[in-house]
C-alpha cells in the first residue's frame, strides 16, 4: 500500500491505496471517503499494546480520542481518504528498519502493520490545559503518515536546539530530549507564552510544525462561549 | 541581523539570525525554535518611554484582555551575545510581511495581527472606543513608530490595498495601514443593518495610503463554529 | 462585472469589480472589503421563514446582503469564514445543484433561485442545523469549505463519504445515510455519518470538516462558572 498526499501544505489529503488483501490502520475520525468495498473493523488499542489507551486520553491534547479502524481491501483494489482535524499539511516517513519514529501523539495519522506503533508515554502537563507530552513509537518498516498544524520542516539535527513542545512533530530515536521551563522562574514561563520546551541534542532528523495547536487553541477558545465543565 | 519568512504565504515563520547587540521583541508564546545561546527575556508592552500611568495602564488593560480573550501584552526579547537563530510564528494560519519603519513614519497594526519588532519600533496601544476594551470586532490598534523593522501576521491571505478616496474595511479583517489615512469605526448602514447585516463593525478609510487586509477573521470563525459547540 | 477567486486553495477571496448597477447577493458576514461606492442592502432571504425554527449553523443566518454598485470600477472582497478554498457553478436556465447551507457564499444572477424548503437530504446532519440548498439557475453560485474542495466523480462502484465532509453534489446521485460502522460521533450526533451515493454525477468533498475543529477547541473554551 501506499500514501498519497495532496493541497499540502494547508489542506492536506492523504490517500491510501490498497491492492487485495492489504490493509491500513487510522484513527477512526479521521476518514474523509472511501471505496464501498472496503471492509473496516474498529479497535480501540494502538498496535502493539492495547489498554492503555483509556487513562492516557485524558491527558491528550485536545481530546484526541486515538481509537483505530482497521481498512482493509479484500477482494478488490480499494482506496481511504483520511484528513487530521486542523489545517496544515501531512507527510509520509519511510521507516526502513534502521531507526524509530518518535511521533507527537496528536501527529501520528495511518500506518500498515508492518509498521509497530507502541505508546511512550512523558507525563508531562504544563501549566496550560492540553500542553502534555504524549510520545508514540514507530518501528519496523513501511511508510508512517503524519499531520502537522501548519507547514512541516524536516530539519536534520547536528547539534543542540532548543524546541517548543506545541511545535514538535517528530523526531528520530536516538536524539536526546529534555523538558524544560522555557525560562529561569515558573511566573517568568507562564507569561513568556512558551511553557515547556525541549531541549534537543544528537543527529538526525526532526519534524517541526510551523503552528502550535495550543496556541491556536488558546486563542480561538478564549473567545468561544463557555462550556459546562 | 538577517531574517526570512519562510512557508509562506499560509503558514509563514519568521527566522532571524541575530548578530551580537540586536535584539528581537516578539509576542508572547511565538517562540517556535531557537539556538541554545540565545536569551530570553518577558516584558510587558506599554511602549519604550512609557511613563508610570502608561505602565499602569497597559497592565489593567493586559489584565482585562488575559480574562476576556485576546492579546496579553507581554512580549519577549531574544538576543544573543555571540550571535543565534530563532524562529517565530503566529498563532493562527495566514502570511507574514515585513515592514521597515523610519523615524518619520506611522503604521498602525491590529493588536492580533502583531508579530515582532526591532530597534527602536515603539507601539502604543490605542483604542477605538469603550467597546473595543471588551474585545470581538472593536479596532484595538498598536501605533507603531520609530526607525526598525516590524513583523505583522494576517490571518489567511494578505492584500495590499492602495486606496485613493475612501475605501471600507469589516474591522476584523484589518492587519495594519498606514498612519497617513483619515478612520473612521462604524457599523454598515445604521442600526438595523447592525443587527441585522452580520458586518458587525467597518473602518471607513479616507485619504490617500495603503491598507493590508486579511481574507480571513477570527470573529467570524467562532460565529461559525459557535452553534456547533455541545453545551 | 469581472470576479476572480485568489488565494485558492489556501484562503480563497472572492474579488469582484463592478460597475455602475452590476448587483452581487452575499451571505451576510461575508463582506471583507469594499469601495466607497457600493450600497448596501439587507434582506430576509425568500423562503427561509420556515427555517427560523431550525437551529442555524453561525455564519449562516436568516439574512443576506444586496450590494449595489453605485459607480464604475467599484472593488468588493467575500470571504467565507472557514480556512478553505471557494469555487463558483454557473448554472444554465433550470439546472439544479444541491449545496450544504454553510457552503453558500454568494451569487450573481437576478433569476438565481435558492430553493431552503428543499427537504430532500433527509437524516445527513441530524442535529447539527444545517441543511440542503437546492440552487437553480439561470446564474452563478459561489461556494465555500473548509479545507480544499476536492470533487469525485461517482462512478459504477458507488462511494462512501463522511456527511462532514460533504459540500455540494450535482443532480443524478442518490445516496444512503447509515452510521459509520458503529462508531458513533465523541461530540456531535452527525459525526460518525457516512453518505453512500450511487449514480452518475460529482461529489464535491471538503477535505476538512467543522465538527473535528470544534471538538479539538472545545477543551480550550472558558468553562462557566456556577451561580
Amino acid at each position: 500500500m501506499h500514501f498519497e498526499v495532496q493541497y499540502n501544505p494547508a489542506h492536506s489529503l492523504a490517500t491510501a491505496h490498497l491492492s487485495p488483501g492489504e490493509s491500513v490502520r487510522a484513527e477512526a475520525s479521521a476518514m474523509v471517503s472511501m471505496s464501498p468495498s472496503l471492509t473496516v473493523e474498529t479497535n480501540t488499542g494502538p498496535q502493539g499494546r492495547g489498554g492503555f489507551f483509556t487513562k492516557a486520553k485524558r491527558g491528550l491534547l485536545g481530546g484526541e480520542s486515538f481509537f483505530q479502524n482497521v481498512f482493509r481491501a479484500s477482494g478488490k483494489a480499494g482506496h481511504v481518504c483520511l484528513a487530521p482535524r486542523l489545517c496544515g499539511s501531512m507527510v509520509v516517513h519511510e521507516l526502513s528498519g534502521q531507526r524509530d519514529l518518535l511521533i507527537q501523539g496528536s501527529s501520528y495519522v495511518a500506518a500498515p502493520d508492518s509498521v509497530d506503533i507502541n505508546t511512550q508515554f512523558q507525563g508531562f502537563k504544563g501549566f496550560f490545559s492540553g500542553e502534555s507530552l504524549f510520545f508514540l513509537k514507530a518501528s519496523g518498516t513501511g511508510p508512517v503518515l503524519m499531520n502537522a498544524f501548519g507547514a512541516i520542516e524536516e530539519m536534520e539535527l547536528n547539534g543542540e536546539m532548543v524546541v517548543d513542545t506545541g511545535h514538535l512533530v517528530a523526531f528520530e530515536s536516538g536524539i536526546n530530549y529534555e523538558v524544560t521551563k522555557a525560562a529561569a522562574g515558573w511566573i517568568s514561563s507562564f507569561l513568556s507564552g512558551e511553557g515547556l520546551v525541549l531541549r534537543m541534542s544528537g543527529r538526525g532528523k526532526v519534524f517541526i510544525q510551523s503552528r502550535n495547536p495550543s496556541e491556536f487553541g488558546r486563542t480561538v477558545g478564549s473567545l468561544l462561549p463557555a462550556r459546562r465543565g | 541581523m538577517q531574517y526570512k519568512i519562510e512557508h509562506g504565504p499560509s503558514f509563514a515563520w519568521l527566522k532571524v539570525d541575530l548578530s551580537p547587540g540586536d535584539e528581537l521583541q516578539a509576542e508572547a508564546g511565538a517562540m517556535v525554535r531557537q539556538e541554545p545561546q540565545v536569551e530570553m527575556s518577558t516584558h510587558l508592552n506599554a511602549g519604550r518611554h512609557a511613563g508610570i500611568f502608561q505602565k499602569l495602564w497597559a497592565i489593567l488593560v493586559a489584565f482585562v484582555r488575559k480574562f476576556i480573550g485576546g492579546e496579553t501584552m507581554f512580549v519577549n526579547r531574544f538576543t544573543a551575545s555571540q550571535g543565534g537563530q530563532v524562529v517565530v510564528a503566529p498563532s493562527l494560519s495566514g502570511h507574514i510581511v515585513h515592514k521597515m519603519l523610519d523615524a518619520s513614519s506611522r503604521l498602525f497594526v491590529q493588536t492580533g495581527s502583531y508579530l515582532a519588532s526591532t530597534g527602536a519600533v515603539d507601539t502604543k496601544v490605542r483604542f477605538g472606543g469603550l467597546r473595543t476594551l471588551l474585545g470581538g470586532e472593536g479596532l484595538v490598534l498598536l501605533e507603531c513608530s520609530g526607525a526598525g523593522d516590524i513583523w505583522v501576521n494576517s490571518y489567511g491571505g494578505v492584500i495590499p490595498i492602495e486606496v485613493n478616496g475612501s475605501f471600507t474595511v469589516d474591522t476584523g479583517h484589518i492587519v495594519a495601514f498606514d498612519g497617513s489615512l483619515d478612520f473612521r469605526v462604524k457599523s454598515i448602514g445604521g442600526v438595523k443593518s447592525f443587527l441585522f447585516s452580520g458586518e458587525g463593525l467597518v473602518c471607513e478609510f479616507s485619504g490617500q495610503g495603503t491598507i493590508y487586509v486579511q481574507s480571513r477573521n477570527l470573529s467570524a470563525l467562532v460565529g461559525w463554529l459557535s452553534p456547533l459547540l455541545p453545551a | 462585472m469581472q470576479f476572480e477567486i485568489l488565494d485558492s486553495p489556501d484562503f480563497a477571496l472572492l474579488q469582484l469589480r463592478m460597475d455602475t448597477g452590476d448587483e452581487v447577493v452575499a451571505e451576510s458576514g461575508a463582506m471583507v472589503a469594499q469601495d466607497g461606492q457600493i450600497s448596501v442592502k439587507t434582506n430576509v432571504r425568500g423562503g427561509l421563514m420556515g427555517a427560523a425554527k431550525r437551529k442555524l449553523l453561525g455564519g449562516e443566518s436568516l439574512f443576506q446582503n444586496t450590494f449595489v454598485a453605485q459607480a464604475d470600477g467599484q472593488r468588493l472582497y467575500l470571504a467565507a469564514p472557514s480556512e478553505g478554498d471557494m469555487q463558483s457553478r454557473d448554472l444554465g436556465p433550470g439546472e439544479e445543484f444541491f449545496l450544504t447551507s454553510g457552503a453558500y457564499v454568494a451569487h450573481i444572477g437576478k433569476e438565481l433561485q435558492i430553493d431552503t424548503k428543499f427537504g430532500g437530504v433527509k437524516g445527513f446532519f441530524s442535529g447539527v442545523g444545517l441543511f440542503m440548498l437546492r440552487i437553480v439557475g439561470p446564474g452563478r453560485v459561489f461556494y465555500g469549505s473548509y479545507g480544499a474542495l476536492h470533487s469525485v466523480e461517482i462512478g459504477a462502484e458507488g462511494y462512501v463519504v463522511d456527511t462532514g465532509h460533504i459540500v455540494g453534489f450535482t443532480p443524478g446521485l442518490s445516496y444512503k445515510v447509515r452510521p459509520f460502522n458503529g462508531f458513533k460521533g465523541l461530540f456531535f450526533s452527525g459525526e460518525g455519518l457516512v453518505a453512500e451515493f450511487q449514480g452518475e454525477g460529482t461529489v464535491f468533498a471538503q477535505t476538512r470538516d467543522a465538527a473535528s475543529l470544534a471538538s479539538f477547541l472545545h477543551p480550550f473554551r472558558p468553562v462557566q462558572r456556577g451561580e
